[in-house]
């Protein structure tokens, strides 16, 4: 495993620990006041990047540890392509989530603590498909 | 207008056998990428840009055309 689909494990892995942590404080969302899903979800974004972090950390130390040298991370053209891909995917369907939200908040009566929710999640899942679609990529 | 796909082939991997049998890590550190990269371009899974083409042809010491061409 090269240390580019390393480093996408780890992200998949943040994010869907993050995505699980919100989950699960958010369960009583409809009786919650919308300062306090802001705050679970301001803080789910803010778990998500740290634990990436140390995910990124913790995956390379071990596997200096286990191939006993250590792999340089060069971003080249071919890195920047798959990058780009990836943000494609995750625009469109981050923007697919943005107007069927705004479409429920405004025709179907939906309450605004779950179109905030709906977004920061969709923004998460589309996040992590394109993840799984930079894997395929770099599995390819 | 030409419609018809082109499929770019090389000889990388033959050219790294002719210049002393230079390893795909060591090309990669002269052209500037990572190895996988060029294990990438040596499988026909990556086309290169012109500028990372270029580059190529010149740590091998050739012309462009002798380095990527159409079959």
């Amino acid at each position: 495993m090269n240390i580019k689909i390393r480093n996408t494990l780890a992200e998949i892995i943040g994010a869907l620990i993050a995505m699980t942590w919100m989950w699960l404080h958010l369960t009583e969302a409809s009786i919650m006041t919308i300062e306090s899903v802001s705050k679970v979800l301001a803080q789910g974004i803010g778990i998500s990047i740290i634990l990436i972090i140390i995910l990124h950390i913790v995956f390379n130390i071990l596997s200096s540890i286990i191939s006993g040298q250590y792999e340089k991370d060069i971003d080249d053209e071919r890195d920047k392509i798959y990058e780009l891909y990836a943000l494609q995917l995750s625009s469109v369907i981050f923007g697919i989530s943005i107007v069927t939200t705004l479409v429920l908040l405004g025709w179907f009566n939906l309450s605004i603590n779950t179109g905030l929710i709906v977004i920061t999640f969709a923004c998460f899942i589309g996040s992590i498909i394109s993840l799984f679609l930079k894997i395929y990529l770099y599995r390819n | 207008m030409i419609k018809k796909k082109i499929h770019i082939e090389n000889a990388v991997r033959k050219l790294r056998f002719n210049s002393d049998e230079m390893t795909q890590q060591g090309l990669a550190e002269l052209v500037g990428v990572s190895r996988q990269t060029i294990v990438a371009i040596e499988k026909y899974k990556y086309t290169p840009s012109l500028d990372l083409a270029f580059k190529i042809a010149l740590a091998f010491d050739r012309e462009i055309q002798e380095v990527f061409f159409i079959n």
